[in-house]
């Protein structure tokens, strides 16, 4: 490699630090009004303007770091001597970046003792703007480019380059907002630290009381949630498994239609089965009606608290365990269980003395899922839950509410993290990471045995009602979308989706007065913007972790996989609080939304894309490398076209989650960018379920349309050769 | 009599893979099932397992019909080509399985179970988990967790595909060596002809769902019945030659200018296919006064170690033939006389 990469980053960085405003900008960048005030405006000034003009001293050192990287560029020496002077320079270049940003905020000093070393400042800075965010960028790039030059990463710019961006960007987006909840739970309102405050927080009735196990009153929040979380990850589980044993294990005729149900929960906003169960269940429900006109039953609001929760909770989430399980139970060896019959052992023997063994870290994987999906869950509490409080709503009244107690919504994030985490973990100790492999190479290819009578009987008796009853439920929410006023006057009627989507027609063009528009086009640009970023990072950071042998890989994959088990909730409330003060302040905009739509959905690209990428054979990588292609190359030739369909599919899903997900965004929408599912959020709030229906049922028929496009443009993957036997095989 | 196939039929929807076979096999003794991959061996050992069920036909086992029975209630157990080891449970789990699934005490299936493995001699390693043991000590594992059921059948498919070239050897000999000494009786199925050849009483030969040929490894080899038998049991050169009988257990084949004298019963005179092993070509400088031979020049000669392997131009095609003399080789373009011997000629079609 020449030293034009590092001439071109340091001069980049050079440049934006003179013809780019430092600091951000309250009107954003596209009026223009800051190209005339680069040198002297105190709003506008670029890095040196800042420096020279409105004595900002600390960026000197900075940009003293960027000129040696420049210098570094241009003297002649060795590779190794060029980047060992790049690393140093660079290096410096970063620590000097983050002390300043860290150290110096809206109010001056951010801690007493710096006030003390350096005395009170006179000016102070707001958030990064374009310029200080190029010269970041370029300080890292020489970073990583000063590492390859000395060895590291195999010697490849584009290897160091694409690990430091993945890195960098989990640390700034993920890592740092979660510190932040830490700091700001240890915090009083004043940001001062009190480390007994969490204790006093954390230490109410109102989060651990367990009164309603002896009877009188309510139990706390922790409780209530782990109580939801546990039912919940069990009844998944044990309902995903008899319907994965029903479509792989049996000749059932309608597996098709089983399988779409693994799609419904991908596509419909989580709390769209909460509104489903109060019109059927609900004061004004079916059931309730029903009851009172047939036996003089007062109608009930049995529906909502813990029932009405953990009903829905089921209905969302079985789906997941549902595809969960599938995978496990097609990967518990047909041969193993072959083995087990010429070894006397019936079919209920080897259903319960190999399948069932075989498949537990699966199904303890599947729990897992059950268990954080619903102590994640926002909208079906929000909807249902009533007095029933769980965390996520507790925090989401703390932060919105008329409480506005940051400290408190810190300290019940940080629990809510410490559950997730712990069931993590503890899943990890007793499951450990690995499944049971198949041991060696070549194998026979077997044919998996038929279910036995009784288990097959158990699981068609619990999934086949259950399915039948998730479809119903998705039906009552359709045709809910078509009624005047649920539960009292059922006239067929269009007018819910007149006003949302209502497009009048005058001199002017087209005025879309429908009150959905404005909140649905914001979340169809920011979905659409978010969808490429996630699918590109997520299959960067696959292709690292598998195709790349670096140090820091173990961390870096732990980190992923630890970002999938961190619940939106906590994200949310994370990003509020890291990203509203300097150096990153971005609250209120769109940007911040983006940015939450990638990093919470960007670890389930990575799977997918770990999951696709360890199917292609690693030597066809070391052909092309043997061929002379680079990393990029082999990434873009050879990787990218054999990874189309997991491509396309992280895209669809980078998409599809943006527009559906509620928890997290639920903190960071505005009255101007309001999103889809917040939306209808307030609108069911607010008791207008007309509305809110419509705008569910066209959301989801968007999805749906989008992803069998997608699916019809892909192409269904292929079946196995033994596939046809399972109905032939010994009865 | 052991195991008894009557027309034996096995369809997958439209294809065959097994189209009508008969064959037995006797009690305390080794059979090999071979031939090309997908011929159907796998399936129809399978089917002796109970593990596939034939679409028509009859299988019975010890005298017994099993046609319509399953894995479970056959008495015979398999060693599995990826052995299928239990990765949940160690060795002495593993070997105890089938004994405490047909009724055994704990500690009975203990007892029979470390006896087992005494006798593929594993007794130190019953504690371990099957990923800890190298490819040859699960493949012990497995045969030890078949042997101690006592099956009146004992089946392999492809036992040693998943080892190395030097332990294949070791491991087929200790198979042999184990049947032999308790007796058992065996289906053993490979694709290899060497292996076949090394570890059978008997080999059957099958190629596209039927049986091409059956009998002694010395049978198959020195009498193929077929062209294909011929090709697929160690090489041969295939000929056209000119028959005539001379008399009920000899006929004379006419090769360029050569005449070689057959043992052979049945075959018509005129126009024939012959098959001339490699190792019956004699391969000599050509001397004056040579007669009955076949003249030819080489055209590739390579160097194995063991013996010399020669391409070479003749009348009767390109012909291959190995020649044990490895100290005077013969180089390419050199003319030679060959002579044939007659057990290395044999009439496949006539
Ligand atoms: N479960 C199955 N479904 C469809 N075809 C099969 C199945 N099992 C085997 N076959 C076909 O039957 C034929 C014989 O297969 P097999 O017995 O496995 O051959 P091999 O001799 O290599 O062991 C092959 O053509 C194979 O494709
Ligand atoms: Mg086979």
């Amino acid at each position: 490699m020449t030293s034009r990469a590092p001439l071109a980053w340091s001069a980049a960085g050079l440049i934006a630090a003179v013809a780019l405003p430092w600091y951000a900008l309250q009107e954003g960048l596209d009026s223009g009004a800051w190209l005339t005030g680069l040198w002297s405006s105190e709003d506008y000034a670029s890095g040196f303007g800042q420096i020279v003009e409105q004595g900002r001293w600390w960026l000197a050192p900075v940009l003293l770091a960027l000129m040696a990287c420049l210098a570094a560029a241009l003297v002649p020496a060795t590779r190794q001597q060029r980047g060992t002077l790049l690393l140093i320079a660079s290096t410096a270049g970063l620590l000097l970046f983050v002390a300043q940003a860290l150290g110096i905020g809206l109010r001056g000093w951010t801690a007493a003792w710096l006030t003390g070393l350096f005395g009170e400042l006179e000016v102070r800075q707001v958030g990064l703007g374009a310029g200080g965010a190029v010269v970041l960028v370029a300080l890292l790039s020489l970073l990583s480019i000063g590492l390859a030059l000395r060895g590291n990463f195999g010697g490849d710019a584009f290897v160091a380059g694409a690990v430091t961006t993945v890195a960098a960007s989990i640390v700034l987006f993920t890592a740092w907002p979660i510190l932040r909840i830490l700091v700001q739970a240890f915090q009083d309102g004043d940001g001062v630290l009190a480390p007994v405050l969490l204790l006093e927080r954390l230490a109410t009735e109102k989060i651990w009381s367990l009164r309603c196990l002896s009877g009188g009153g309510r139990c706390g929040v922790a409780w209530n949630t782990l109580f939801l979380a546990i039912g919940c990850g069990v009844g998944t589980t044990v309902l995903g498994l008899a319907f994965a044993l029903i479509v792989t294990r049996t000749s059932f005729g309608f597996k098709k239609t089983l399988r779409v149900l693994t799609v419904l929960p991908i596509v419909t906003p989580p709390f769209v089965i909460g509104l489903a169960l109060i019109l059927v269940f609900g004061r004004a429900g079916l059931v309730n009606q029903f009851l009172e006109w047939s036996m003089g039953i007062e109608p009930t609001r049995w529906i909502y608290g813990f029932h009405g929760v953990f009903l829905a909770q089921l209905f969302a989430f079985t789906p997941v365990a549902f595809l969960v399980l599938i995978g496990v139970v097609e990967g518990v060896s047909p041969t193993l269980e072959e083995a087990s019959q010429t070894l006397r052992a019936d079919r209920w023997a080897t259903f319960t003395t190999v399948s069932l063994p075989l498949m537990r870290p699966g199904l303890a994987n599947a729990f897992l899922v059950g268990f954080i999906e619903s102590i994640a869950d926002f909208g079906n509490p929000i909807v249902l839950g009533g007095d029933y409080g769980v965390l996520s709503t507790e925090i989401y009244f703390a932060v919105v509410g008329a409480q506005l107690d940051y400290g408190r919504a810190a300290s019940l994030a940080l629990l809510l993290l410490v559950f997730a985490l712990g069931a993590f973990f503890l899943q990890r100790r007793i499951v450990g990471t690995g499944s049971y492999a198949t041991i060696s190479g070549k194998g026979d290819s077997g044919l998996p045995t038929p279910l036995p009578a009784a288990a097959r009987r158990a699981a068609a008796c619990v999934a086949l009602p259950w399915a039948a009853f998730t479809l119903i439920l998705y039906g009552f929410a359709f045709v809910g979308g078509f009624v005047k006023v649920w539960g009292r006057d059922y006239t067929p009627t269009l007018d819910h989706y007149a006003k949302a989507f209502a497009v009048e027609h005058t001199a002017d063009g087209l005025i879309w007065t429908g009150a959905a528009w404005n909140s649905f086009w914001t979340t169809l640009k920011l979905a659409a913007i978010a969808a490429p970023l996630t699918a590109a990072l997520g299959l960067i950071a696959a292709w690292l972790l598998v195709r790349q042998r670096f140090a820091g890989r173990a961390a870096l994959e732990f980190a992923t996989m630890l970002s999938f088990a961190v619940p939106g909730t906590v994200i949310g409330v994370a990003y509020v609080f890291a990203f509203n003060v300097p150096p990153i302040e971005i609250t209120g905009t769109a940007m911040i939304i983006v940015l939450c739509f990638i990093f919470r959905n960007m670890p389930v690209g990575v799977r997918a894309g770990m999951a696709a990428m360890s199917q292609i054979d690693r030597s066809l990588d070391e052909a092309s490398l043997t061929l002379r292609g680079r990393a990029p190359q082999t990434l873009f030739y050879v990787v990218l076209p054999l990874l189309r369909p997991a491509l396309v599919g992280a895209l669809v899903y980078g998409f599809v989650r943006a527009v559906t997900t509620v928890s997290a965004v639920v903190f960071l929408v505005t009255a101007e960018y309001e999103l889809a599912t917040t939306y209808i959020i307030l609108r069911v709030i607010n008791g207008d379920y007309g509305l809110a229906i419509a705008y569910s049922c066209a959301l989801i028929v968007l999805m749906l349309a989008v992803i069998l496009l997608i699916q019809f443009a892909v192409g269904e993957r292929r079946l196995g050769r033994r596939a046809v036997a399972l109905k032939g095989g010994p009865a | 009599m052991s195991v008894e196939f009557h027309n034996v039929v096995k369809r997958y929807g439209e294809a065959t893979a097994v189209a009508g076979i008969s064959f037995t096999v006797e009690a305390g003794t080794l059979v090999t099932l071979l031939g090309p991959s997908g011929c159907g061996k796998t399936t129809t050992l399978r089917m002796i397992a109970g593990l596939e069920l034939p679409n028509e036909g009859r299988i019975s086992i010890a005298g017994r019909d099993v046609t319509t029975l399953g894995a479970t209630q056959r008495d015979v157990s398999m060693v599995f080509q990826s052995y299928a080891l239990f990765p949940h449970m160690n060795v002495l789990e593993n070997v105890c399985y089938g004994l405490r699934r047909s009724g055994q005490s704990r500690e009975d299936a203990a007892r029979h179970a470390r006896e087992g493995l005494r006798q593929v001699g594993l007794e130190s390693y019953e504690q371990r988990q099957p990923s800890e043991l190298s490819g040859g000590q699960q493949q012990r594992v497995a045969v030890a967790r078949a042997l101690v059921l006592k099956p009146s059948v004992l089946l392999f498919d492809e036992p040693l595909s998943n080892l190395d070239a030097r332990l294949r050897r070791q491991m087929r000999e200790e198979i042999r060596e184990l049947q032999l000494r308790l007796g058992l009786t065996v289906v053993y199925v490979t694709h290899d002809q060497q292996e076949a050849m090394a570890v059978s009483d008997r080999i059957i030969v099958m190629n596209a769902g039927r049986i091409e040929q059956q009998g002694s490894p010395r049978d198959l080899y020195e009498r193929p019945a077929t062209p294909f038998l011929a090709r697929f049991m160690g090489e041969s050169n295939p000929a056209r030659g000119l028959l005539r009988r001379l008399g009920p257990e000899t006929v004379r084949v006419r090769l360029g200018a050569c005449e070689i004298d057959v043992a052979n019963a049945n075959a018509a005179d005129g126009e024939a296919t012959v098959a001339i092993r490699p190792e019956a070509i004699a391969v000599e400088r050509p001397e004056n006064g040579d007669t009955n031979s076949l003249a030819g020049t080489i055209a590739r000669a390579s160097y194995l170690g063991t013996h010399m392997e020669y391409s070479i131009d003749t009348a009767a095609g390109l012909l291959f033939a190995t020649c044990p003399r490895v100290e005077r080789p013969l180089a390419v373009g050199d003319p030679v006389a060959l002579q044939l011997a007659p057990r290395g000629v044999i009439v496949v079609e006539s």
